[in-house]
């Protein structure tokens, strides 16, 4: 790597020597060749990847609901009942859009996670608006998903802006390859998404522990809001996380995953949901290309293997800096 | 990784079955040969005028495709002027219709490239339907020229009549009174019915003013045809000659040549209204000069008299008029090479994949400027009404129902806004795409609430861009013409397709992204 600058951008060749994956290159190579199609349903439809995590015995937050028709969202009132606070998503939902985060409600009135009282009005329109597929990929029409609010793990209650922070795990052909936590700032308004200005920083897969970090493609090393420094977070019970991306990579049967995980104060790491294009700001976060990890484990032998030999190649990758 | 190793080769194939394509066709074009009695001729034109005042506006009539004359290649130049789509007026009549926009001297030249050929039978002749009301009224005026309802030409007429009712009889000797008794007069002789009939002699116009004007007395619908008899005379000047109804069926006579019924191949006709080639309006000292050249048979006169199947493949056959459609539509691929080359070397994201070749493609037929001002306007005010429909929390489809009308209506509004300054020549200068402009404004506003409106603004400056570019493509007609030619060019687009399809190597925009990548320690590194 060279140590020094001299233009603001970046050449090929320099790119090439780091071992970058460009867009063009996982399209091309990575995705098209790795991830079939017709196996696409299971990440773009939240409610199909929870049915395969429950089938592997994966956690994830408990559906109270699933609201496929209008003419459902007059049991909404009935489910959310005995419920203090739950969550409403579009099962086929892109970029954490239409997600109603709500902490407590009377039945009439609901307070979000903003803290606005809405109605119950409102949050009929936003069923209605999630079922007619505006948040949908593609605009197809869709269905709302009611499932339990997970209670932010104190892990990152202090690095955190306005959100609850997730967990990325990249996975090629079911070996975790690349790992960062993702958190939201102000400028991101509580979404833990990258492209909306969100901070991440890169977690050592060996140890779980974050370093590195990076913000709107720059390499940051400290939250932008806050101030404090974002390497240095252990991130809990890293190894069940690491378990369980490889459990549910098994079950979606595609070479290139994103698995995104939040942490439940009490369930642990739980399974939001899974991305068949992930992007490539990660490795940004981790100071390092993908390319030569992607190569390392295309060379393994292509048989099944077992979660003990994947965690070896997960420590041999994780020295590969 | 074997595709990796096809997507070449395909590639490859496609080039050279291209590359033999365009040879197949250099060769056809050099051995083939011009049918017996055929030949080729240039018409120019040359106006000069001055424009009173902005939005003088001149007509220019094309000379039109006979059965044994086509129009294969025109070439208008106009420098400073604004062009009006050419459109057919009544009698199939093609104009080119130029604004000025500011006063001044300006000139226009026009080159007309026409393939004569005694034998041919290229198009039937001109089906026209049953004479409307208005028009038959048109075809039995009486006019200042052509005075039908004056008395010497009802004497003259009661004079042709006497002892013969039958029609056909009378047609005839109102031809060959125009024929033998009016004589060619020198340039102070009249040049109108009237004078014509009383001084038994007049111009060549005169003449056939004449004949129109006892034909339309006898209550035959007569109109004067102005054009071009396509052969080497000095000076070459339109030429009038009358068409009547008989029956059905338009019939041709000239006067001043003495042809009957039927005209030669080479008369070529531009105008059906009577009046000459160009006329303008606000304009001063109009001069028009005409000139005709024998051309050497080129290519693309060869063929077309050939009735065979292969000459599908041949589109430059296809009517002139076509030419321009046919043009920008085998030039979208080439739009669309544009929006691969952005997505996938620049890596620029625009709304929508093909949006920008769309838009573009509307610009085409637009004036850019009016087009450019509409599109501000319909996306300004469409984001507006999107922003106050938001409170009313309407469903994804009526909302942009909604917004589509809105967007219909502005469209609408701008056109008559444009028409009320003067800006703009036609109303299909602004008829943009409007479920593309609805999808965009919904897109817009749905980026900015989501992302940022920075982003949005982002997107949407990319997206200009790439039109931009499109629309250069779109208009280079050399190119154009040049596909036309040799449409199998297109088998090296889809091979520089298939290539960029396979291209695995950085976007131009990841240079700038993973900038910091290259630059490890900066702060806090691995």
């Amino acid at each position: 790597m060279t140590a020094t600058r001299r233009f603001p951008w970046a050449w090929p060749g320099q790119l090439r020597r780091c071992g970058v994956l460009g867009m063009n290159w996982r399209n091309a190579n990575v995705i098209l060749p790795g991830n079939p199609r017709a196996h696409y349903p299971r990440v773009d439809d939240k409610l199909l990847t929870k049915r395969i995590c429950e089938l592997y015995g994966i956690p994830v937050p408990q559906t109270y609901a699933v609201i496929g028709f209008p003419g459902d969202i007059r049991q909404f009132q009935e489910r959310v009942r005995q419920r203090r606070d739950f969550v409403i998503k579009p099962a086929k939902g892109a970029a954490g859009r239409g997600i109603l985060v709500v902490l407590d409600h009377d039945e009439t009135t609901f307070t979000t996670a903003s803290g606005e009282k809405i109605t119950l009005a409102d949050i009929r329109y936003h069923l209605e608006t999630i079922l007619s597929g505006l948040y949908s990929l593609g605009g197809q029409p869709d269905r709302a998903i009611v499932e339990q609010r997970i209670v932010r793990h104190p892990a990152f209650e202090n690095i955190a802006v306005g959100g609850t922070p997730d967990i990325r795990v990249i996975l090629y052909r079911c070996v975790p390859v690349m790992a960062m936590v993702r958190l939201p700032t102000r400028a991101s308004r509580g979404r833990a998404n990258l492209h909306q200005g969100a901070v991440a920083a890169a977690i050592h897969l060996r140890t779980g522990r974050t370093f590195g970090g990076v913000c709107r493609d720059r390499a940051v090393s400290a939250h932008p809001d806050t101030g404090a420094p974002i390497a240095d977070l252990e991130v809990p019970r890293w190894n069940d996380l690491l378990t369980a991306a490889m459990k549910l990579a098994d079950g979606l049967e595609l070479a290139y995953i994103g698995v995104d995980f939040v942490l439940d104060a009490t369930l642990g790491p739980v399974v939001l949901e899974a991305n068949a294009r992930p992007g490539l700001a990660i490795q940004i976060a981790n100071r390092c290309g993908l390319r030569p990890r992607l190569e390392f484990i295309a060379a393994q032998p292509a048989q099944s293997l077992t979660v003990q030999r994947r965690f070896e190649l997960v420590g041999a990758l994780a020295d590969m800096e | 990784m074997n595709v990796r190793r096809i997507a070449p080769w395909v590639a490859g194939t496609l080039a050279v079955l291209g590359t033999v394509g365009v040879g197949l066709r250099l060769y056809a074009r050099h051995h083939a040969q011009m049918r017996l009695g055929d030949a080729v001729w240039r018409v120019t034109y040359t106006v000069r005028f001055h424009a009173a005042n902005a939005g003088a506006r001149v007509q220019v009539a094309v000379p039109s495709d006979t059965p044994q004359a086509r129009l294969f290649r025109q070439d208008v130049r106009y420098a400073g002027l604004e062009s009006e789509r050419a459109h057919r007026t009544r009698w199939q009549t093609r104009e080119i219709g130029l604004i000025a926009p500011r006063p001044g001297d300006y000139t226009l030249t026009a080159r007309f490239d026409i393939h004569l050929s005694p034998r041919a039978q290229w198009r039937a002749p001109a089906p026209e339907a049953a004479l409307g009301a208005d028009a038959r009224a048109d075809c039995l005026r009486s006019t200042k020229m052509t005075q039908a309802d004056d008395p010497i030409v009802r004497q003259t007429l009661d004079h042709l009549r006497r002892g013969l009712p039958p029609k056909g009889e009378l047609l005839q000797r109102i031809f060959d009174f125009c024929s033998n008794e009016l004589h060619p007069g020198d340039e102070r002789s009249p040049a109108d019915a009237v004078g014509a009939i009383q001084q038994r002699a007049a111009v060549a116009v005169g003449r056939a003013r004449a004949m129109a004007a006892l034909c339309r007395a006898a209550k035959l619908p007569a109109r004067l045809v102005t054009g071009f008899v396509v052969q080497e005379t000095e000076p070459f000047e339109p030429h009038t000659w009358v068409e009547v109804l008989n029956g059905a069926r338009w019939e041709s006579y000239d006067p001043v040549n003495g042809f009957a019924r039927e005209l030669p191949h080479h008369f070529v006709p531009a105008r059906r209204d009577g009046a000459e080639i160009v006329h303008a309006s606000d304009v001063t000292d109009l001069r028009a000069t005409y000139g005709v050249i024998p051309l050497p048979p080129g290519p693309e006169a060869v063929r077309a008299g050939h009735r065979r199947p292969w000459v599908i493949l041949d589109l430059t056959r296809l009517p002139l008029e076509m030419h321009d459609v046919l043009e920008v539509i085998l030039l979208m691929p080439l739009g669309a090479l544009v929006t691969v080359l952005f997505r996938t070397l620049v890596g620029m994201r625009t709304y929508g994949t093909f949006t920008p070749t769309l838009i573009a493609l509307s610009f085409i037929y637009n004036d850019w400027r009016a087009g450019l001002l509409t599109f501000a306007i319909v996306l300004a005010l469409g984001l507006t009404s999107r922003a106050l429909l938001d409170r009313l929390k309407l469903l994804l489809v009526p909302r942009l129902s909604v917004v589509l009308t809105l967007v219909v209506l502005c469209i609408i509004f701008a056109i008559s806004l444009l028409d009320y300054v003067r800006l703009t020549p036609s109303a299909q200068a602004v008829l943009l795409p409007m479920v593309i402009l609805t999808m965009m404004v919904e897109r817009f506003y749905l980026t900015a609430e989501e992302d940022s409106p920075a982003f949005a603004t982002q997107l949407l400056a990319a997206t200009i861009l790439v039109a931009a570019f499109c629309y250069l493509v779109l208009r280079w007609t050399t190119v154009g013409h040049f596909v036309l030619a040799f449409p199998e060019v297109h088998l090296f687009t889809i091979a520089a397709l298939i290539l960029l399809g396979r291209y695995s190597g950085y976007r131009l925009s990841e240079l700038w992204r993973f900038r910091d990548l290259v630059t490890p320690g900066k702060r806090g590194g691995a």
